[in-house]
C-alpha cells in the first residue's frame, strides 16, 4: 500500500427537485430555485470517506459551479472530506466543458489515486462526468461500483450494470462511479457540520484553467416544461373483495386486460 | 455521401431501436445513417441500410474505453454529425468518453430527437421525471437513446462495410461476470407490470405480487428498497430514476408509497393501478384507479376474481 492514498470525490450543487415550482404556462421556476448537494453524491462522498477510514488516507472534495455551490461542498466537508476546491464559473458549463476543467484541476493539483463520483445528478442524470473526466486524464473508469476495495495497490470493484455483477479491477489511479444503493450516506452531526465551516475551501477562477483545444459550451437548453400524465385518480371503495370487483371491471373497460 | 449519423449499442434489441432513431436523424439531415457492430453481433438483425462491422471488436466486449476509441475512430474518419448510443449503464460510459475523446457536446438519455435549425435537439426527463426538457446541441454531437422510445424498423438489406480498429489492453480487466438470475426478466418490454414496495412486510409475502403477476400473465417488479436495501428481488427489477424505465400497458403498484424517485420510471405506462393501505401515500396522485386498504386482503382478492374460470 502506498504511504498516503489520495482520494478526491466529485460533488455538485443541484436543484433541489422536491422543491422546483412551475408557472402558470408549466415552465419550471429555475431563477433563484433551492439547491442542495446533488442526492446520489453523497452516496460518493461515503464511499470515499469509508474507504479512508478503512485503509487511511486523506479524502479532498472537488466541485464547479456558482458560489452557490459552497453549500454542497460544505456538506461534503461535514461528511468527512478533509479540504475542498471549487472551480468558479459564471454561467452553466456543459457535461464536456465541465469535465475538462474538472480533469484540468485535478491535474494542476497534483492527482489522485482515486477518484470517486456518483452515478448521475439528481437534477439532470446526465451519467457523464465520470467517464468524461476519466478520458481527459487518461484514466480507467469504473461505473456503477457497488462495492470498493483495495487489493494490492489495486482497486476491486462489484459492478451493476445491466447484464448482471460485473467484478472488475483496475490500477491507480482510476475514476469510479458510486451507485445510490452502495451505501447510506452518514448524517453529519452539528458539531460536524460546525466543524465543516473551518475547513478550506479553496476558489479556483474557471478562466485559470484555460488551456489549448477548450471545448466551449455547445449545449442550450431551450425550454424545461412541467411533465405530468394526466392520470384518472378514481379511489374505489368498499370491502377487499368488492373494490377487487370494481378494478378488475374497470381494466376490461379500459381493454388492459382480458 | 458521408455517414451522417452512426449509431451504436452492445445489446442487439437496443441497436435496432437506436438504429431507426438514426435513420430517422439522417433523414432530417439529408444524409444517410450507419450502423457500428462489433464482428460477433447476430446477424439478420440488421435495420439499417449500412452496417459498419468493427473488425476486432468482440475483443472489446464489455471493455467502454475500448470501443469508445473504436466509435471515435469511425466517426473521425467519416466526419460523421451525429453519434447515437444506446442508453444502457455501459453505453452511457461510451457515449460519455466518444463526447470527450472527440470534444463535442453530448446529450443525455433522450426520450425524443429532432433536427431544428442545424443543431440535434433532444427531449429529456429532468428533475426527477417532474419536468421534460429540451435541450439543443450543435453539430457534431453525441447523444444517448433511452431504450424503448423507437420502434424498431424492419430489418433491411444492408450493405457492409469492414473497418478494423486498432485495440488496446483493456486498463479495467473483468475478474468475473454474474449474469443476471435466470428467473429475471426484461421489465423494459414488459406489457403487465406487478410491483412490489415497503408495504410488503417479508420477503416469503411477495409470492401474493407474483401470484398476481401471474394470472395477470405480467412481470414482478419493485421499488429500490426491495432491491437494494432489503436484496428480496435482483437489481434488474428496481424500477425508478437509478433503476430501469418501464411503459407497460398496466402497471399494479402494491404497497409502493409512490417516491419521485420511483414514479420517474413508471410515468409512460399506458394505466397505473395503486393499492396501499395510507390514502395519503403520494402514489394516488399517479395513478388512474387506487384501491386504499391492506394489500394482504385487497391482492389474494383480485387473484381470485381473476383465477376463477369464466370470471
Amino acid at each position: 500500500m502506498r504511504p498516503s492514498l489520495k482520494i478526491l470525490v466529485l460533488v455538485k450543487s443541484a436543484v433541489d427537485e422536491a422543491e422546483l415550482k412551475s408557472d402558470a404556462s408549466g415552465r419550471a421556476l429555475l431563477a433563484g430555485a433551492q439547491t442542495k448537494i446533488s442526492t446520489f453524491d453523497k452516496n460518493a462522498v461515503e464511499a470515499a470517506v469509508s474507504l479512508k477510514e478503512r485503509v487511511g488516507g486523506s479524502v479532498a472534495a472537488l466541485s464547479l459551479g456558482s458560489q452557490d455551490s459552497r453549500k454542497a461542498v460544505k456538506e461534503a466537508l461535514a461528511m468527512g472530506c478533509e479540504k475542498a476546491a471549487l472551480i468558479l464559473s459564471d454561467g452553466p458549463l456543459d457535461t464536456v466543458a465541465t469535465s475538462y476543467y474538472l480533469a484540468a484541476q485535478i491535474k494542476k493539483a497534483g492527482g489522485a489515486d482515486l477518484i470517486f463520483c456518483s452515478e448521475g445528478s439528481s437534477d439532470t442524470f446526465q451519467d457523464q462526468v465520470g467517464a468524461m473526466v476519466a478520458e481527459f486524464l487518461g484514466l480507467p473508469f469504473i461505473p456503477y461500483a457497488k462495492k470498493v476495495d483495495l487489493e494490492n495497490g489495486k482497486v476491486r470493484c462489484e459492478q451493476i450494470l445491466d447484464e448482471g455483477v460485473r467484478v472488475s479491477e483496475a490500477g491507480l489511479p482510476s475514476v469510479i462511479s458510486v451507485v445510490s444503493e452502495a451505501n447510506e450516506p452518514r448524517y453529519p452531526t452539528l458539531l460536524q457540520s460546525m466543524q465543516a465551516s473551518k475547513k478550506p475551501i479553496e476558489e479556483v477562477p474557471v478562466a485559470s484553467l484555460k488551456g489549448p483545444g477548450l471545448p466551449g459550451t455547445a449545449i442550450e437548453v431551450l425550454d424545461v416544461i412541467g411533465h405530468s400524465v394526466a392520470r384518472k385518480r378514481v379511489i374505489l371503495e368498499g370491502t377487499p373483495e368488492e373494490a377487487a370487483k370494481k378494478l378488475v371491471d374497470e381494466l376490461r373497460l379500459e381493454g388492459a386486460i382480458k | 455521401m458521408a455517414d451522417e449519423v452512426l449509431t451504436y449499442s452492445e445489446d442487439p434489441a437496443l441497436a435496432a431501436e437506436v438504429s431507426a432513431a438514426g435513420l430517422e436523424t439522417a433523414r432530417a439531415l439529408g444524409g444517410e445513417a450507419a450502423a457500428i457492430e462489433p464482428d460477433d453481433a447476430p446477424a439478420g438483425r440488421r435495420a439499417s441500410s449500412k452496417t459498419i462491422v468493427a473488425k476486432g471488436g468482440r475483443k472489446a466486449r464489455g471493455d467502454e474505453e475500448a470501443i469508445a476509441s473504436a466509435i471515435s475512430e469511425i466517426a473521425k474518419a467519416r466526419n460523421s454529425k451525429v453519434i447515437l448510443i444506446g442508453s444502457t449503464k455501459s453505453g452511457r460510459a461510451v457515449g460519455a468518453r466518444v463526447a470527450a475523446r472527440l470534444g463535442i457536446p453530448s446529450l443525455g438519455t433522450a426520450k425524443r430527437l429532432q433536427v431544428e435549425g442545424g443543431r440535434l435537439v433532444a427531449t429529456r426527463e429532468v428533475y426527477g421525471g417532474k419536468f421534460l426538457a429540451r435541450v439543443a446541441a450543435r453539430l457534431p454531437c453525441v447523444a444517448a437513446v433511452q431504450p424503448g422510445t423507437y420502434q424498431p424498423g424492419p430489418a433491411a438489406e444492408s450493405r457492409v462495410e469492414v473497418y478494423s480498429v486498432s485495440l488496446k489492453e483493456p486498463t479495467v480487466r473483468t475478474l468475473e461476470v454474474r449474469p443476471k438470475p435466470s428467473n429475471s426478466v426484461d421489465l423494459r418490454s414488459a406489457e403487465i407490470i406487478v410491483s412490489a414496495g415497503r408495504g410488503f412486510a417479508k420477503r416469503e409475502d411477495l409470492a401474493l405480487a407474483e401470484g398476481l403477476a401471474k394470472v395477470l400473465g405480467g412481470a414482478v417488479g419493485c421499488s429500490r428498497p426491495l432491491s437494494s436495501d432489503l436484496g428480496w428481488l435482483d437489481e434488474g427489477r428496481h424500477i425508478g430514476l437509478t433503476g430501469v424505465y418501464v411503459h407497460p400497458r398496466l402497471y399494479v403498484a402494491v404497497g409502493i408509497s409512490g417516491q419521485m424517485q420511483h414514479l420517474a420510471g413508471v410515468k409512460d405506462s399506458k394505466l397505473i393501478v395503486a393499492i396501499n393501505k395510507d390514502k395519503e401515500a403520494p402514489i394516488f396522485q399517479s395513478a388512474d384507479y387506487g384501491i386504499v386498504g391492506d394489500l394482504y386482503k385487497v391482492v389474494p382478492a383480485i387473484t381470485k376474481i381473476l383465477a376463477s374460470p369464466g370470471a
